[in-house]
């Protein structure tokens, strides 16, 4: 799960990390409020989980009350869907560093990024500039040691009270890192200022899934998603994308739902959404089929391949869903794996056409997209 | 001889007395695994199929001659499991829980990696040589998909290996060793590794891996293949070609970010050593009937 900046930068202070003074708004009427609690000249950083905020205008610097009213209001009215803003002092830059931590699957030890060029995308710099970033690699039974932290200060160039101060907040950052079970910590820019401290100046932080029963719950509201539809199915634990094709996918298992999707745009089709309603959700076809009839998909395609999620399962769920929810858009069932035979008995009973394999079934939804009859 | 198990290896099996646990022992068995033993705390003097049950690895190690390791236990037990599988000295371990946390992952990788160990999984159906063995769970009954052959297979994902297998045993073959690396951002095996025992494997002609957008997994195997450390025929089904950037499809390890990872490098790196690239999973087929020629499958 993905954590807005100013979650991230409450995670920060908690661990000792300092962040610019900074208010969290949920209106413009709440501006007011904020204000007295800074000085200007402030900054208004939309929070939203998307990058790129500064480069799309998602952040204003203001310098003062008419102009900070009248940009917030902009903000909220945004297309980005803007739910809160933080507002926040405005730091008096000296240097922006780069600095994060994440892990490397090939060395199975956490990986420390460090960059001398702060605020821009790593990524980025990656390609075009690598001998610029620093990294190095924390044994996890280890921990991080005192040296690398050295490391990675001198490298950056820093001395005297500027590395003590950086060392601190490396390993406060190191932490926060392992005690949030994070699958990324960022600190993008950090800033060093003109009297010699170091802030965090932004913040990402991305707490691993499988680790939610440890970690203390943020509560899933509908900020952290992109549609309503994907918000209501994660609710649901169904994994779901909203696109805005034509061709609902209700599908089981990732592998096989990803190549669904592949062949229907090889064949010049298009994807209405992705859903999958495998696994531990091989009994949720009703609750899946209600998410595709939300979109205005003109056809649903079901494949999948199951060994524990069993076909007959599948197939009886499907039918049950059709006769519960009279979908009013063809259904193409591809439906194989253990008791596939049963599966079939089952949606021939139903009056549906079973089909064995996954292009044809494919062909046959993308041409009732295209307007063919069933 | 197959890779990782046949119908040999000494088995044991760590959360035997569970419902999942108790079910896939009895279909592992009618696979022909060698099953010696089973461990769940507290229920040691109980039988399931008829093997002794123990306390914990330690006690079965004690009395049984183990080899490998198979692991049903919950997620979140999972890191446990595998650090006493290895404190009783098991080198082939199979976890397919699916739900293991990031940073437990990168603990068992890297105990493995310093005890010389093989973990492979979580979020995996785990590792079949039909016919002989499986550590895990497939639809070994389902022929079309799951024939005794030589080609070896190596996936990310559960659903398209019963597609994609299928696709060979329909073009004329069969798999020999098929191992499930699983879905998670990290393995405790990763492709590549498993390529030295194929190379080595005289049951084995080519080798399919069924792999998808994210992670380096299929750069390394193009690289193990350039090095000439791998020389048997590669063909390749990569899952999300057309995959949005910044979208995960499904598995967490299964997300383009910040450039890398997508399906177009992959290929690219596995076509520049001479492995092919099956744009779907029919054409799979196809290309090992190209690649082998007429040679026994
Ligand atoms: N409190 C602050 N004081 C002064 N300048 C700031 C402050 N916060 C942000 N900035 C300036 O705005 C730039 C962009 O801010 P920030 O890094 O938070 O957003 P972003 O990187 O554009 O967004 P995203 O993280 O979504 O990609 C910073 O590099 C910095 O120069
Ligand atoms: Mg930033």
């Amino acid at each position: 799960m993905k954590l807005f900046e100013y979650q991230a930068k409450e995670t920060f202070r908690k661990f000792g990390i300092e962040t610019p003074a900074g208010v969290l708004i949920k209106n413009a009427e709440e501006l007011s409020d904020a204000m007295a609690k800074t000085s200007f000249p402030i900054v208004l950083k939309s929070q939203l989980l998307m990058g790129g905020r500064g480069k799309k205008g998602l952040i204003r610097l203001v310098s003062d009350e008419a102009q900070a009213r009248k940009e917030c209001g902009e903000l909220f009215d945004s297309e980005y869907n803007v739910r809160k803003i933080l507002v926040e002092q405005a730091v008096d830059i000296k240097t922006e560093l780069y600095l994060s931590i994440t892990v490397d699957p090939v060395e199975a030890k956490h990986m420390i990024i460090a960059c001398g060029d702060g605020g821009v995308e790593i990524e980025t710099l990656a390609v075009e500039s690598p001998e610029r970033i620093i990294r190095e690699y924390v044994d996890p039974d280890r921990g991080l040691m005192p040296f690398q932290i050295k490391n990675v200060g001198f490298s950056l160039g820093l001395e005297g009270d500027l590395l003590k101060k950086f060392s601190a907040v490396l390993a406060n950052l190191y932490k926060a890192f392992v005690s949030s079970d994070a699958e990324l910590i960022e600190i993008n820019p950090l800033f060093i200022t003109g009297d010699g401290n170091i802030i965090a100046g932004d913040g990402k932080l991305s707490i691993d899934d499988n680790s939610d029963f440890r970690q203390p719950s943020y509560g899933k509201t509908r900020d952290y998603y992109d549609s309503d539809a994907e918000y209501e199915a994660s609710l649901e634990g169904i994994p779901y994308l909203q696109f805005d094709g034509d061709i609902s996918l209700m599908c089981a298992g990732a592998g096989l739902t990803t190549t669904v999707y592949d062949l229907i745009n090889y064949e010049g089709g298009t994807v209405a959404n992705y859903l999958e309603f495998g696994g531990p959700n091989y009994k949720k076809a009703v609750r899946a089929m209600e998410l595709c009839l939300k979109n205005d998909s003109k056809v649903i395609l079901v494949v999948t391949f199951g060994t524990i999620a069993r076909a007959d399962v599948m197939a009886e769920g499907i039918v049950d869903a059709i006769s519960r929810l009279k979908p009013d858009r063809p259904i193409v069932t591809c439906i194989r794996g253990t008791n596939e035979e049963d599966a079939s008995r089952i949606l021939k009973e139903a009056g549906l056409v079973p089909l064995y394999d996954t292009e044809e079934a494919v062909r046959k939804a993308v041409a009732i997209a295209k307007g063919e009859k069933p | 001889m197959s890779i990782f198990i046949d119908e040999t290896t000494k088995v044991l099996i760590q959360g035997i007395t569970g419902k999942e646990g108790s079910f896939w022992t009895n279909h592992m068995i009618g696979c022909g695994t060698n099953v010696v033993a089973g461990v769940t705390p507290g229920k040691e003097g109980q039988q399931v199929e008829g093997r002794d049950v123990y306390h914990s690895v330690r006690r079965a190690v004690d009395k049984v001659e183990v080899e490998a390791s198979m692991l049903f236990v919950p997620p979140r037990f999972t890191k446990d499991a595998v650090f006493e599988a290895l404190d009783g000295g098991i080198k082939k371990i199979v976890t397919v829980a699916d739900g293991i946390p990031l940073h437990d992952a990168v603990q068992i990788r890297k105990a493995a990696m310093s005890e010389g160990a093989m973990v492979i999984g979580g979020n995996t159906s785990g590792v079949i040589s039909p016919g002989r063995a499986m550590m895990g769970f497939f639809p070994y009954w389902i022929e079309r998909v799951y024939k005794q052959g030589r080609i070896g297979v190596m996936t990310r994902s559960g659903s398209l290996t019963n597609e994609v297998t299928a696709m060979v045993v329909k073009a004329g073959f069969g798999v020999s060793s098929l191992i499930g690396i699983g879905g998670d951002p990290v393995p405790g095996t990763r492709f590549a590794e498993m390529l030295p025992l194929y190379e080595a494997d005289d049951q084995t002609d080519a080798v399919v891996i069924i792999g998808e957008l994210g992670g380096t997994m299929e750069e390394e195997c193009a690289e193990m293949k350039g090095l000439g450390i791998f020389t048997k025929p590669l063909v390749a089904f990569l899952g999300g070609r057309t995959a949005p950037e910044g979208k995960r499809m499904g598995h967490a390890g299964a997300i383009v970010s910040g450039g890398k990872g997508s399906v177009k490098d992959k290929i690219k790196a596995i076509e520049s050593v001479g492995g092919k690239v099956a744009e779907r999973p029919r054409f799979v087929g196809d290309y090992l009937k190209e690649l082998l020629g007429d040679r026994v499958r």
